[in-house]
């Protein structure tokens, strides 16, 4: 109860936006001897289970009245009868309901700096440079279940900056939220924002190129050459070196190493299949240029981000072997989003396309759960097809599906404890564990009356943030 | 010779007057400070003794000195004489940063209207351009300081510095090392790659290896330059090259704890000699600065603008006791110091920016909250002087020394301490008391006067925007609304200290909210500073108002 004052505001707008019932009455918090700058960080316990609760497991079915035995941060057993070993730390999921940590594959709520728009190619940029550690909107995604988000890049530029795939450490410093297993990645962006199209002549502003979406696939292409070349030159110097090295005859003088440019570096990864893609996207036929683009030069779409045109083309996205990462009903806020249906989730799950729901926003993030509900009520995908949507389909478009997204043995235990099933409307986060140790308990966070009392005592803060979509 | 008495008297007049009438080494370079407490700092206390000064240097120094015929005496009964202080962080005579008139895009309109330096000038040396007006040497020398490092304070390569006295007049002649490190920090051009935190380290990275290469190039094209193409010169990496080197200290500029953290970052990854200059949250990021070396400055920050997510949390009103968590904040603030020093972490104190006037007493506040306060000597005299890599010559009272004192009645880091003079270079200069204040103890700083309607052209990213503002003042508040093609917006949280005006606005793009903080500086009708722009960088503005 110590830290009740702290925490009290980031939950005011979360609390109170997912309309849940009262509370059940908590007991006597004693608010006045909370110390000032407490840092309430969880200790992390080598041996945790969660028992007797409801388990969907994102990957073989839902388990009722099962139990998730945690070791040194990893799912070590999950089923009906697991013996719970002498020490462990148990957590009573009675009448709960336990979902594998929500994936969010679409997020800006960890980064001092989001967009370098100077150019419209910044391979060379990384979010892992300029990530923060205090955003209110990591508490409040954690306060939701999310425990990994994809910090990306903006959309203005081609070719953005390198992603950050994160897990919320809340209260920890900035370097304990790289997730560590996830490989690299990038954003791309088509369309609107790239060709900026909507933010019109500035007078005295040389506009910048692309222009038109012509352009973007020119500068696409160009990148790309740039990089083979750059990726030859590179092992025109190797070879060279082999060749001195084996004494070769005709082998020149000691060969110069080529200049290093961190661009065609990240450009090259991409090339050899060792950073994924993350596409913005909107209509069919850009996503078709793009995924003509990467074929043309040997390279694999990990995820079209948005992608609200994709039920049109879900066939050539499942060929490509390409996730898309969407909206559950967001549409109409620009010319580009104008075709978006609320079945495109469903439609193009149907069609084979692992399908995930994001948010790009620190308000969306706090009930994704709630979105990944919709592509059940439109469209008709299953229940376990839907946890995925938030989870395991997520998982696999960061490259991170080995190591967590569902309740498995071995993987990372995330987990998001629910007050009831996490579609049903009055159900909410109790917990959220990451690697075992529990990063949010609603026990210990505010209850609503608290936060009520405050919002009559003071003016509503303004913080929330979002992406440009 | 034999001198009439009349002509005596008029010598012996002239000699008696000459140190009041100007302090000038062409009377006698040569003074005896008797008596004296003396706080050598490296060689401990001296509770009586001499120090004797000859062209500038410190000839002797201990209890039994013997005093030459020509020397002027002073007798400092009652005094202590410390080595003057040394600030690594000034801008003292550089011109402001440029706003450039362009903007935009990378364009060739853009190349031309930026003129003088932008903050990405690694090659810079501020030796060269020095320009100090004695007027604004003399308030920084009253507070006790000898020698100050001067750098620019903006930019991502900002250039390398100078270790300038405080003389009355300084010239590049006058310059005690220049070149002494490369100034690092984090803040973008204006409307140009790169603009952003991202873009910034994103160029400092490439930069790094680039200056790498070049130095393996330069390297064997010196041993061996037959048969391969040339290096080609490149001002900006030619100066980086000693830096990757470990050779020239880079001075990175980093103050709140996520800044500190990247700071550190760099140097690891290219293997700097990095001092991490202002670490105003240090105590934060004692783990990153285990074994580093930092300049740490006394300018504390606003506990509201401390960084953290307890911190931010702590500071929310309507929590209750906010008073007690603002208080406890400014206490881990000033206590900063005292935790690095106790983590064992090298560090130098330096003004960051204080004003003068309150520069002791705010290294006081710094002692008051857990430093030795012979740690707090120390860090404003010999360590700093080690930073600079001048120890041998600066930052103690030791015989061949550069004779840079202080002058005060009790120790000087003490709450009554009140310096009466410093010797710069052997110079004396007397430090007359300050003026009292003000009956009724007011505070004696005038705000600015900003009301009005004011034209401002503001530089960023996203390119030149003309703005009109209009501001009406209450005290040192304002409030009011600017106005641009992007709509009017709403001036919070205006406020003026001095001649300094801070402000927000919000600025709804396109479903975002973006929120500006302003800092301008006033000077009558007009105002320069910068703002911030959240995720948009940063830009720079020029303002007139209109009468």
């Amino acid at each position: 109860m110590k830290r009740l004052g702290f925490l009290a505001l980031p939950l005011v707008t979360g609390v109170l936006a997912a309309q849940t019932p009262a509370a059940p009455a908590p007991a006597a918090r004693d608010t006045s001897r909370q110390p000032v700058l407490s840092t309430p960080i969880p200790a992390a316990g080598t041996l945790v289970a969660v028992t007797n609760a409801t388990i969907i497991t994102a990957t073989h079915g839902t388990i009722e009245k099962g139990t998730v035995l945690i070791r040194n941060g990893k799912i070590a057993a999950v089923g009906k009868d697991i013996a719970v070993p002498a020490g462990a730390q148990i957590i009573d999921g009675t009448g709960k309901y336990v979902m594998p940590g929500i994936i969010d594959a679409h997020s800006h709520s960890s980064g001092e700096a989001i967009n370098e728009g100077s150019r419209s190619v910044t391979a060379q940029a990384r979010m892992e440079d300029v990530l923060r550690e205090d955003a209110i909107g990591l508490y409040r995604s954690l306060a939701g279940g999310v425990t990994t988000l994809n910090i990306l890049h903006g959309s203005a530029n081609t070719i953005g900056g390198q992603n950050a795939t994160v897990k919320i450490r809340w209260g920890l410093p900035v370097d304990s939220l790289l997730f560590a297993g996830a490989p690299p990645g990038i954003k791309f962006a088509l369309g609107e924002n790239v060709r900026q199209t909507n933010i019109g002549n500035i007078p005295g502003r040389t506009p910048r190129y692309p222009r038109t979406r012509m352009g973007v696939e020119e500068l696409l292409r160009e990148s790309f050459t740039r990089a083979k070349e750059y990726q030859a030159e590179w092992k025109a110097y190797e070879d060279a070196k082999t060749l001195r090295r084996k004494g070769a005859k005709n082998a020149d003088a000691e060969p110069i190493p080529p200049k290093r440019d961190l661009q065609l570096d990240a450009l090259v990864e991409i090339l050899e299949g060792k950073r994924l893609v993350h596409a913005h996207s909107y209509r069919s036929d850009e996503i078709l240029m793009l995924l003509k683009v990467a074929k043309d030069f040997g390279f694999r779409i990990a995820s079209l981000q948005h992608v609200l045109e994709g039920y049109k083309v879900a066939d050539e996205i499942a060929a490509a072997n390409t996730g898309a990462s969407t909206f559950a009903d967001n549409w109409a806020y620009k010319l580009e989003a104008f075709d978006a249906i609320p079945f495109n989730a469903a439609l193009m799950a149907e069609r084979g396309v692992k399908v995930s729901i994001n948010s790009d926003s620190d308000e969306r993030a706090r009930r994704l759960y709630q979105e990944a509900a919709k592509a059940m009520k439109y469209g008709g995908a299953s229940e376990e097809e839907a946890i995925r949507m938030i989870t395991l389909n997520a998982a696999w478009q960061l490259g991170v599906d080995k190591l967590t997204g569902s309740i498995d043995i071995g993987k990372d235990a995330d987990l998001a404890i629910f007050s009831g099933h996490p579609f049903a409307p009055a159900s909410r986060v109790e917990m959220t564990l990451i690697d075992g140790r529990v990063f949010f308990d609603r026990n210990k966070a505010p209850t609503l009356e608290y936060l009520i009392e405050l919002m009559k005592r003071r003016p509503r803060a303004n913080t929330t943030s979002e992406g440009a979509q | 010779m034999r001198l009439t008495p009349a002509v005596r008297a008029l010598s012996l007049a002239a000699a008696f007057l000459a140190p009041t009438a100007s302090p000038l080494r062409a009377q006698s370079d040569t003074w005896a400070l008797t008596n004296a407490r003396i706080q050598t700092v490296t060689k401990g206390v001296i509770d009586k003794g001499t120090i004797l000064i000859r062209k500038g240097l410190i000839e002797a120094v201990g209890p039994a000195v013997t005093i030459p015929a020509d020397a002027r005496v002073m007798d400092l009964a009652g005094k202590t004489v410390s080595p003057s202080l040394i600030d690594l962080t000034s801008a003292l005579g550089l011109a402001a940063p440029t706003t450039g008139g362009g903007g935009g895009g990378p364009g060739a309109a853009t190349q031309q209207a930026q003129s003088g330096p932008r903050g990405l000038e690694p090659e810079r040396d501020v030796a060269r351009e020095l320009k100090v007006p004695p007027a604004d040497v003399k308030p920084i020398r009253d507070a006790g300081i000898g020698v100050v490092l001067v750098a620019p304070s903006r930019g991502l390569f900002r250039g390398m510095s100078a270790l300038v006295p405080l003389r009355d007049s300084v010239a590049e002649a006058d310059v005690i090392k220049p070149q002494v490190a490369m100034h690092i920090g984090y803040q973008g051009v204006s409307g140009d790659y790169p603009g952003t935190l991202l873009g910034v380290i994103a160029y400092q990275r490439q930069a790094l290896y680039d200056a790498q290469r070049q130095g393996a190039l330069l390297d064997r094209y010196r041993t061996a330059p037959r048969g391969i193409a040339r290096p080609e010169h490149d001002p900006g990496i030619d100066a980086l090259v000693p830096v990757v080197r470990g050779q020239k200290p880079a001075f990175i500029e980093a103050s709140n704890e996520n800044e500190i953290r990247r700071s550190v970052r760099l140097a690891k990854e290219f293997n700097l000699k990095a001092t991490v200059v202002g670490a105003t949250e240090g105590f934060l990021a004692l783990d990153a600065l285990a074994g580093r070396q930092a300049v740490v400055s006394v300018n504390y920050p606003q506990p509201t603008a401390t960084t953290g997510w307890s911190y931010r949390l702590s500071q929310r009103r309507g929590l209750n006791d906010s008073a007690a968590a603002t208080g406890e904040v400014q206490k881990r603030l000033e206590g900063n110091a005292a935790a690095l020093n106790t983590a064992g972490v090298k560090f130098a104190l330096a003004s960051g920016g204080t004003r003068p006037s309150d520069f002791l007493g705010n290294v006081r506040k710094a002692i008051a909250a857990g430093l030795p306060a012979g740690v707090a000597l120390e860090a404003l005299t010999i360590r700093p002087a080690e930073f600079a890599g001048v120890d041998q010559i600066l930052g103690s009272i030791e015989a061949g020394k550069i004779a840079n004192l202080v002058v005060s009645n009790g120790d000087l880091l003490a709450d009554s301490a009140k310096i009466s003079a410093v010797f710069v270079d052997g110079i004396r200069y007397a430090v007359a008391p300050p003026p009292a204040r003000p009956a009724g103890g007011g505070n004696a700083v005038v705000a600015a006067q900003v009301a009005g309607i004011w034209t401002m052209t503001l530089t960023s990213p996203q390119g030149p925007l003309e703005i009109t503002m209009t501001l009406t003042q209450s005290g040192s508040t304002f409030s009011g609304s600017m106005a641009s093609q992007m709509g009017t917006m709403e001036i919070t949280g205006g406020e003026i200290s001095g001649r300094i005006a801070t402000w927000t606005t919000i600025l709804q793009v396109g479903g975002q909210s973006i929120t500006i903080n302003y800092r301008g500086e006033v000077d009558n009708n007009r105002m320069t500073g910068s703002a911030e722009l959240g995720n948009f960088g940063s830009g720079t503005f020029t303002a007139e108002k209109k009468p």
